[in-house]
């Protein structure tokens, strides 16, 4: 069930009714009964997965609570964290690794014969998986208190708006809301109606409306001018951001309706001057779980600069993986890596301070739309020929006004419009404040942009597949 | 309470502004089919229910085409009138529907220009005229009306019924009883019933023809929903519904009328089979195949080309079906397009090419010895 399907909408519909009549614990088991439903929706044999690694987080956490003893509550952790990732490997990385190494015998001259498995991707494993890895590890290290609700915490781990697509939540911000009564005050239900709509512009007349020209170009077999190929990424680019800042604002908006708050996911990215600020500014909860679980504990950058920049490397190549079992999203990971310790190693040199901020963005943005290039080509030899494209078939008179220019300014511009006016406030929600007038004529030139040219296909959103 | 109400009105005056700007801003800048200037290609017909206005002329531009649409004196879509047929012509008219008006591409791209500068080119005695009769929308009904009230005048030596496998059948039924009614007036179709009022409203308005499919897209899901839908492309089914063959029957009785008028006025009559895109484009195909197995149905491929050409073989008249030589052109440049699904130029060439041997190995073009003796 996505967000952008009519069944959605009648599902929250019939959820909210009941969440608004219903006492606290009654609301609590309505989103667990709701969000198992929503998640079977896609395949029921999934749930239990889901319910595993509820039961035996919340079981560790359950003895975290109780263990004293540094040795075995180090164990425990360990035996959390072990179960959630041999979940996330087997389901999602078995068949990639099995493959490689058979390639790689292979190369060697060896003839080996895996088992190979048809491993289906349980949707939304990646997300899970991670939002109770954090709740363990809290645990272990006494930033978080153990639930001892298993309701509570099995409502935190599937809860519905984030269960799929994120943002990844830390039990310290999402328990305390589920584990006591929410009041819903006017102000939520504004600005989640507002996100609610702004998400819904975000993916069906932004992200829907660009990837039929992000497809054309990225097509096995295409052979697009480079600046058909740039126009193309530019597409992608923002359609990619579509997608998910759209689905973040969705998942927003139906928890603001029901008293809850989510954290930000995505802070205008594409205005920022470099890397460091793009992963503060992209898919924040991911950066933030990254930062906090994977590149502190490796060291941050407490150590030289070799040992800085190798976290940062091993971090972005681990989150590239984490995108998808494809060599193209750790090479994209790499890629991000190697662009921070760029950067990194430009910091205090007085040009790169002193550098046009407007330089400093257009760079910056070509060099992300570069690195959606690196994860959107199908395969690598597909990525040598766009790159090809682009560097020695450019010609700029085979640009295609109709059919890529025109559609990708039509669905672009809106956004940026709102884009830019949020971050001159610096506040994503600056739309619900403005005077009455202005915010009914953005609300219903809305309506209409979506109403008059949205794609109504119901597509998916790509991060599912993550 | 009176905040609330002047939060209203000024939503509501909000709503209207904009309404008229997004309207003046598609009528200039939206070409699509419901824009006005593409409208104003058609109009009222008596006995057919519509057609193309005589004289009329537009530019339709999308993200994959750019065109321009002329209408002639005797309204169809070609920028030189029809007048008595001069000594030593002979004329094809080419009857169909969007296939064969073929508005994604200029008239001297379409298959029947290419087929007429193609028959020219051989030389001989005589020159040809070969003359699109293709209407948006029509079915063979349409077709057999629009021959006996217009196209019939132009004096053909042979008439070229295109069946478009997709979706003919299924128009033949919903357009049958149009066969019974005879000359309904269209100003008597269109009665003055509130409903009927407010329809032409939405007719006149780009944003709320847009604003009406998709009222008419939901509850279509919506009904989808209470009740399961049934599988779409149905002349494809493995298991067809029952009016699919009620609408080759209809098709069979429309195309034998239209024969035995051609033959009438001394003309001979072909039908040519048209396939839809996925019966050539294979990612098309298989997308399809899933979408309709996954509602429960079976997609044969080439399931429609056959029963039209079984359901048209008791009239013994040539068949000639364009799938066997779009199929021998791939693989190369599109032959349909993206999103129209319409013939690119490329398309058009390669069914002109192989009309036109078609023709020529058959002599079609012959007028027939005396009128009255039959096809």
């Amino acid at each position: 069930m996505v967000f952008n399907s009519l069944q959605f909408v009648w599902f929250f519909l019939l959820v909210y009714a009941l969440y608004l009549i219903l006492p606290h614990k009654g609301q609590n088991w309505l989103l667990l009964i709701a969000s198992y439903y929503f998640y079977a929706a896609w395949d029921p044999r999934f749930l239990t997965l889901l319910i595993a690694s509820t039961l035996v987080d919340y079981t560790c956490g359950r003895a975290l609570g109780r263990v004293q003893s540094p040795k075995r509550r180090r164990l425990i952790m360990w035996l959390s964290v072990g179960f959630n990732l041999t979940l996330l490997g087997f389901f999602k990385y078995f068949n990639f690794f099995a493959d490689n190494l058979q390639a790689l015998f292979a190369a060697a001259g060896w003839r080996v014969d895996f088992v190979t498995l048809r491993v289906l991707l349980p949707i939304g494993i990646s997300f899970y998986t991670f939002v109770t890895m954090s709740y363990v590890i809290d645990v272990y290290r006494r930033d978080a208190e153990p639930t001892t609700n298993l309701l509570d915490f099995a409502v935190f781990v599937a809860y519905f708006p984030h269960l799929v697509a994120g943002p990844i939540l830390r039990a310290s911000r999402l328990l305390p809301q589920i584990a006591t009564p929410r009041h819903i005050t006017s102000p939520q239900v504004r600005d989640g109606l507002w996100l609610i709509a702004w998400g819904f512009f975000q993916k069906i007349f932004v992200a829907d409306n660009l990837a039929p020209l992000a497809s054309r170009v990225f097509a096995p077999g295409a052979h697009e001018s480079g600046i058909n190929v740039l126009l193309g990424t530019y597409a992608f680019a923002f359609q990619i951001y579509g997608d998910f800042a759209g689905y973040s604002n969705i998942a927003r908006g139906t928890s603001k309706l029901m008293g809850i708050e989510l954290i930000e996911n995505f802070r205008f990215p594409y205005l920022v001057r470099t890397p460091q600020e793009f992963w503060r500014h992209w898919h924040i909860s991911l950066s933030t779980w990254l930062r906090d679980y994977l590149y502190i504990p490796l060291g941050g950058n407490r150590g030289s600069r070799w040992q800085t920049n190798r976290n940062l490397m091993l971090t972005m190549t681990l989150g590239g993986l984490w995108h998808g079992a494809a060599w193209t999203f750790v090479f994209w990971g790499v890629y991000q890596g190697a662009l921070l310790i760029l950067y990194r190693s430009f910091a205090g040199a007085r040009w790169f301070e002193r550098a046009p901020r407007l330089i400093a963005w257009l760079v910056m943005f070509h060099l992300t739309c570069f690195g959606w290039l690196i994860f959107r080509a199908p395969s690598f030899s597909q990525l040598g020929t766009l790159i090809g494209s682009l560097v020695h078939h450019f010609e700029p008179s085979t640009i295609d006004v109709n059919g890529l220019l025109v559609p990708l300014l039509l669905f672009t511009i809106p956004l940026l419009l709102v884009h830019l006016w949020e971050a001159h406030a610096d506040d994503l929600l600056v739309v619900p404040r403005l005077p009455v007038v202005v915010r009914y004529t953005v609300f219903v030139a809305t309506m209409y942009l979506i109403l008059l040219f949205g794609n109504f296909g119901g597509t998916e959103f790509i991060y599912f597949q993550f | 309470m009176r905040g609330l109400v002047r939060r209203v009105l000024l939503l509501l005056a909000i709503a209207a502004a904009q309404f008229a700007l997004f309207e003046i801003a598609l009528r200039i800048w939206g070409h699509s089919e419901a824009a006005p200037s593409f409208q104003a290609l058609f109009m009222p017909d008596p006995v057919v229910g519509y057609r193309l206005r005589p004289d009329a002329r537009t530019r339709f531009v999308t993200s994959e085409f750019d065109t321009e649409i002329v209408i002639n004196h005797q309204g169809v879509r070609d920028s030189r009138d029809i007048g008595p047929k001069p000594p030593g012509e002979r004329r094809i008219v080419v009857l169909g529907d969007s296939l064969v008006l073929s508005v994604q591409v200029d008239e001297r791209q379409t298959f029947c220009r290419l087929l007429e500068e193609r028959l020219n080119r051989a030389g001989g005695p005589h020159t040809y005229r070969v003359i699109n009769a293709g209407v948006q929308g029509y079915g063979p009904v349409e077709e057999l009306l629009f021959f006996r009230e217009i196209a019939r005048s132009f004096d053909a030596d042979l008439v070229i019924e295109t069946i478009f496998v997709g979706n003919d059948a299924e128009e033949a039924v919903g357009s049958a009883p149009k066969l019974r009614a005879g000359a309904r007036p269209a100003a008597e179709a269109l009665s003055d019933s509130l409903a009927s009022r407010l329809r032409r409203i939405v007719r006149r308005s780009m944003v709320l023809q847009v604003v009406r499919l998709r009222i008419v897209s939901v509850t279509d899901r919506l009904s989808n929903w209470l009740a399961p839908p049934e599988p779409p492309l149905q002349t494809y089914a493995a298991k067809p519904a029952e009016r699919i063959a009620q609408g080759l029957d209809i098709s069979r009785d429309c195309v034998r009328a239209i024969a035995d008028d051609a033959a009438a006025s001394g003309a001979r009559t072909m039908i040519m089979l048209m396939p839809a895109r996925f019966q050539v484009d294979d990612a098309d195909y298989a997308r399809l195949k899933q979408s309709v197995q996954q509602l429960g149905g079976e997609l044969v491929r080439d399931a429609a080309s056959e029963r039209f050409d079984r359901a048209l073989a008791p009239l013994s008249l040539p068949r000639f079906d364009a799938l066997p030589s779009l199929r021998a052109a791939l693989p190369g440049p599109d032959l349909f397009f993206q999103q129209t699904v319409h013939l690119t130029p490329r398309g058009h060439a390669v069914v002109a090419e192989a009309l036109e041997r078609f023709i020529a190995e058959r002599a079609l073009a012959q007028p027939l010895a005396s009128p009255h003796s039959g096809s």
